[in-house]
């Protein structure tokens, strides 16, 4: 075997930089680059200041298809299909690139992005391996994350079709008193 | 308003165009595509175009970039009065992302 290249690592360890900066679990490192684990742990305690949150990654398809995360999911699904599409960007460097666009859109409109980066690379695997697929909205012909297994006739997105009480949390409820009570 | 004034209005807006896809482009290009909704041959040949070449361009009587929502529906979700605007907004992208971007002929 060829000794290892310097300059392969120097690139290695950037791109792990910018994944621990915005917010990838070990595990996703640990797929991502080549570097040990007793390095990428220095690195990410470095980078984070604080050690990696131990346990597995979550692992549930589940949590892609209920509303809220559903919306956000499929946003960055469109931009990450958008990017593959008509842009050279692949694998990981496109998965980076389509959660920053992702990131900038929640961030205009001040919505907390509840899709963190870990979650989106995971749904991205989900993807390869068929657990989750796309289905296209009756009504608005966009795109959403759904169940393969499913039944996609007549599909109507939560958009079209938000389901009652949908984004009704206490936490919205606090944020609209709020508002009532500056004004 | 008068022809000459809108002449040179239309000439600010196509150069600011310009200017602002070249500054996009050449800090992230994948990134630029995906804002500007324009192939990846388009961006290389914006981006490497001279400002002398910019100012021919942008002299015109039709503006350059044209309305890129020409969809009722994506346009209706934006200016509607929803109570719930960024899921709006939220959707007209998810939308809007599917569409296919201005390619060089």
């Amino acid at each position: 075997m060829a000794g290892k290249s310097i300059v392969n690592e120097a690139h290695e360890i950037k791109l792990a930089i910018e994944l621990v900066q915005l917010g990838a679990r070990l595990q996703v490192l640990e797929v991502e680059t080549s570097l040990s684990r007793e390095r990428l742990l220095r690195l990410y305690k470095e980078v984070k200041g604080v050690s990696p949150p131990k346990g597995m990654l979550p692992f549930s398809t589940d949590w892609f298809v209920t509303w809220q995360p559903n919306i956000h999911a499929s946003l960055f699904m469109e931009i990450h299909r958008f990017l593959t599409a008509n842009t050279k960007a692949r694998g990981i460097a496109a998965a980076i690139k389509a959660f920053k666009l992702y990131l900038e859109h929640a961030s205009m409109d001040a919505m907390e992005p509840i899709l963190s980066f870990t979650r989106a690379w995971t749904l991205l695997r989900y993807f390869d391996s068929k657990l989750l697929g796309l289905a296209e909205c009756g009504k608005c012909s966009g795109h959403f994350v759904v169940n393969p297994l499913d039944l996609h006739t007549n599909f109507v997105c939560g958009l079209c079709a938000p389901p009652s009480r949908a984004g009704k949390t206490r936490k919205a409820l606090a944020a609209t008193e709020a508002v009532v009570f500056s004004a | 308003m008068n022809k000459e004034k809108l002449f040179d209005e239309i000439r600010d807006a196509n150069l600011n165009y310009l200017l602002l896809a070249q500054a996009l482009i050449r800090e992230d290009q994948d990134a630029a595509v995906y804002r500007l909704g324009i192939s990846e041959d388009l961006a290389e040949l914006l981006s490497a175009l001279s400002p002398a070449q910019l100012i021919k361009i942008a002299s015109s009587t039709t503006l350059l970039c044209r309305l890129r929502y020409d969809d009722r529906l994506i346009l209706d979700m934006l200016v509607s009065h929803t109570k719930d605007k960024p899921m709006a907004r939220t959707h007209a992208a998810i939308l809007g992302a599917s569409r296919p971007v201005e390619v060089l002929a």
